[in-house]
This record gives structure tokens, sequence and C-alpha cells, in this order.
């Protein structure tokens, strides 16, 4: 029963962090069929933005998180503008896109690198303490990830389905040019979602370094479950990737509880293997109805 | 007389190096129902396309109320009130129908009257209505040409550019369609049609022009049209 209990806080708070980087990746590929490969660099970038708001410039908690989630957006609509708009208009712009993202990661972390130095520093922002359920305990870092994150998927959900701005972004996802002839402005609504993605990823980075430590390399872990999950999801599919995101992260705290942590992630690429065979297009992934 | 709403003047455009449209000159007066007609793959869509701004004119220019259009963005075009149903609908195909009609009323403008525009597209076009939470993709092929007119209508635009509305639907179900198309003529929606079957426009058209290899090599009023079968048919094949 305590185990159950200890892997599920634990499942949960890899879940809520994982949910919130995964849905930042998933909306790049949902709107241009194009991984985001500095999505881990946005992400730490996040973790010591927030570090430096509180630390350096003496912003209270929730002024950095905020000033840090501002940062991230700021920095993926630069990428967007100063990099991925610049290939756009070319055939077969999503591979070059993929690795001018590699280019934005690394330069991005080169440079975490050279300001803060590759020792991990611990994150301030780390909430200290927590309470007892039974023999189990819960960190109140943990239960204020997941209430942070369900917070955030909430208005995301609510931005995605209710607004003008979302559904525009649903609807560049699904056919650009419809998009188009419906008078939407597709660079304006691409600007956006890297603006989004970074500032999600931005938070997400937060969350993380707060159960870690800062360090430049932080990023990688994160990111790779993030495509690990959205591979599993559907690649796309913001809802799916979502559930999948905690599916998978309740599955990492199990793994890890019964056979131990080195074993996780090869656990996680064994239930991506699992998942692909039975299902190519992913848990969530659209099975085309075609009528005609 | 006025001047035409649409005024397209000896435009040429084409993909890549090759041309589509050579010297095509067109007019549409407000309020009236003007078809294209012509053979599949002889430029009818990318005409379509040149005035909604998908693809950039070589040369001429197009114009809506005296004002050039042609150049300008496409989300620019539609905020203008220029409104394209596209060829084989392209819908938004995992949003429910209502999602899909929210699209059309995207620009700001339309969107105001958002609430307003999809009263009217519902009572014109019912089905719709039944089937509003229901996702586009799981539509019938009627529906969804419904869906998409009804989702071209949400804009409440100047001018109309309906491609190929009967295209893969079986006959009676075009029936209903150029019922839509007629009733929408009746309240003075201003229309530019496209249509490969020439018969099929003979009720409803003002003015057909017969558009060949991308040339406009004829032109007339739908009684003409009738009249000079045998132009017709040299061209369409009967």
């Amino acid at each position: 029963m305590d185990t159950t209990f200890q892997i599920l806080v634990s499942g949960l708070t890899l879940g809520a962090m994982y949910a919130i980087s995964t849905v930042s990746l998933s909306l790049i590929w949902g709107a241009l069929n194009v991984l985001n490969m500095a999505q881990g660099a946005l992400l730490t970038f996040g973790g010591y933005v927030a570090y430096v708001a509180f630390s350096g410039m003496g912003l209270g908690v929730p002024l950095s998180i905020i000033f840090s989630v501002a940062a991230g957006g700021l920095l993926g609509l630069f990428m967007y503008v100063a990099v991925v708009r610049q290939m756009l208009n070319r055939e077969g712009f999503e591979v070059n896109v993929i690795i001018a993202t590699v280019g934005v990661g690394t330069v991005l972390e080169a440079m975490l690198q050279k300001f803060f130095g590759a020792y991990p520093i611990r994150q301030p922002l780390t909430v200290e303490g927590g309470f007892f359920v039974g023999s189990t305990h819960v960190p109140f870092n943990s239960v204020i990830i997941v209430f942070g994150s369900a917070i955030l998927m909430v208005l995301l959900a609510m931005l995605m389905a209710r607004t003008r701005m979302g559904r525009a972004m649903r609807a560049v996802s699904q056919s650009r040019d419809a998009a188009r002839l419906m008078g939407v402005p597709v660079n304006l609504v691409y600007a956006q979602v890297f603006a989004l993605a970074g500032g999600l990823s931005a938070a997400s980075g937060i969350m993380l370094s707060t159960i870690t430590t800062l360090a430049p390399t932080m990023g990688y872990d994160p990111m790779l479950k993030a495509f690990i999950i959205c591979v599993v999801a559907g690649l796309g599919n913001v809802m799916g990737a979502l559930y999948a995101a905690f599916m998978l992260g309740l599955f990492e705290a199990f793994i890890q509880f019964a056979f131990g942590v080195r074993y996780a992630f090869a656990g996680m690429l064994l239930v991506v293997i699992i998942v692909l065979v039975w299902k190519p297009n992913g848990l969530f992934g659209r099975t085309k109805v075609n009528r005609l | 007389m006025t001047a035409p709403l649409l005024e397209i003047r000896n435009v040429e455009a084409g993909y890549g190096g090759q041309k589509v449209l050579r010297d095509v000159s067109l007019e549409v007066p407000a309020g009236g129902l003007v078809t294209l007609i012509g053979p599949n793959g002889h430029g009818k869509t990318t005409l379509m396309h040149a005035i909604s701004g998908l693809v950039r004119l070589t040369s001429g220019e197009i114009r809506l109320e005296g004002q050039a259009i042609s150049g300008r963005k496409a989300h620019q075009i539609v905020e203008k009130g220029v409104v394209q149903i596209p060829q084989g609908d392209i819908l938004f195909t995992d949003m429910s129908v209502q999602d899909n009609l929210m699209m059309g009323a995207y620009p700001k403008a339309a969107y105001a009257n958002a609430g307003e525009s999809l009263e009217t597209v519902y009572k014109l076009l019912p089905r719709l209505e039944e089937r509003r939470g229901q996702i586009a993709s799981t539509l019938s092929g009627g529906e969804r040409r419904m869906l998409s007119i009804g989702r071209g209508l949400m804009a409440n635009g100047k001018l109309l550019l309906i491609d190929e509305p009967s295209l893969g639907l079986a006959p009676l179900v075009i029936d209903q369609i150029y019922e839509v198309i007629a009733d929408l003529k009746a309240r003075g929606t201003t229309i530019l049609l496209v249509e490969e079957n020439a018969s099929r426009v003979i009720g409803v058209a003002d003015k057909v022009y017969l558009l060949d290899d991308g040339r406009i090599v004829w032109q007339g009023s739908a009684d003409e049209m009738e009249e000079n079968a045998d132009i017709l048919e040299t061209y369409l094949g009967g």
C-alpha cells in the first residue's frame, strides 16, 4: 500500500513535468510537422532564468516564475523569427528546421555553460519540507508541481478549445491551405505557437530544476522523454500527449521502484517499441477515416 | 453602369516556369453570378487561387471595387471580403462542425458577428445544426460540401468564389447544392462559380466564361451558351 502510494506520488510528479514539455513539443510538431530539437535547451534556459530572477534580481517567487516563462516565450518567438521563418518557403523545409533547431539548442546550451559554469547549482525556488501520508513522505514541491501543471494544462485546453487564437492553431495544424483561405495569417500563428511552446518549456524547466539541480545539460533527459511520449501518444496530438505523459511518468516511477532507476529509461523505450508495433500511429494517433 | 465588384485584367500566372493562365480578363458585377467553365486541368482552379492570393501573378491585375488586391497576402484578401470555398472542401477534419464554421468567421470583422452568422448558416443549412458537435471527418460527402459552403458564408464576404461545388457528389446531392447556390444568389450574394459541367449552370448563371488552355475562349450569357452548343461541344466534348 505504502509502496503504491509512493509510486503514485513520484509518478504523478514526473508525469506533470513531462506533460508540459511534451505538450510544448507536440504544439510545434502539430503546427509545422517539425521536431524542435532546441526543446531541452529552452527548458534549461527557463530554469536558469528563474534562478537569476530570484537570486540575482531579487524578484519574489511568483514574479520569478512569470519572468522566466515570459523570457522562454520571447526566446521561442525569437527562434521562430530569426531561424525557422527563414526556411519555411522552401520545399522540404522540415529537415532543415530540425537541424537548425539542433544548432539553436547547442548555442544556447554553450552560452548557459559560459555564464553559469558546468557545475550544478541548486534551484533556490525549490520548496522545502513536506508531509507524511502513512509512512510515505510527500514533498510540498511535488504537490506544487502537480497542481501547477494541472492549472497550466486546463488553461491551455481552454485556450485551444474556446479562443480564436487556439482554434486557429488547431486549424493550421490540420490544413495550412484551408486556414489561409479562411483569412488566418499563418506566419502569425506559427509565431504564437513558438512563443507558447517556449513559455511552456520554461515552466517545465523550472519544475525540473526544483527536483534535480540546475545544470547546462539538464534538459536532455526530459527532452528525450518528451519525444518518447509524443511518439507513444501519436505525434501532434496535444491531448493524447497529456495522457501519455502521466501514463509514462507513472510507469517510470514503477520501474524505478520495482527494478531500479537504471532500468527506467530502457523500460520506457520498451514501451515505445511495443506501442508502435501494436499501433503504428501511436495510442491516440489519428487513424484517418477517409470517406468520399 | 457601375464598376464591377471584381475585375480581372490581363492576368498571367503559373507554377514555377510553367505558365497556366494567359491574358485572362473577366468581370463579376455586384450581385451577379458569373460562371467559369472549361475542361479539367486548364487553369480554373489556378485562377481561383490567383484571386485568393495563393498563386502569384506574373502580370496583370485583379481589382476589388476598383482597388488592386493582387499582390496582397491571402489573409488580407479574405479580410477585404473575397472568400473562397475551395475544391474538395479542405475541411478541418478533426474539428467539430461548429468549430469549422467558427474558423470561417476568423477575420476580426466577421468574428464580431459570428453568433449571427452561425444562426443564418444554420437556417440555410439545417443539416449542419443537427450535426454541430460532430467531427468533420465523420460527415458524408454531401454534408462535407454543405459544411464547406457554410464555412465560406461565415465571413460575410462581398464575393464568394466557389470551386467545383458538384465535384464527386451524387446527382441528387448536386441538386441540393445548386438549390443552396440559387438561394444565395436570390439573397444578392455575388458569386464566381467554377464548374466543369456546363449544363449545371444554365439555370443559375448570369454570365458564362469558357476557359481553355489558360485563355478565355468564349463568353456570353447562359442563353447564348445554349444557342452556341457547337462551340461548347468543341471544348467540352458535349
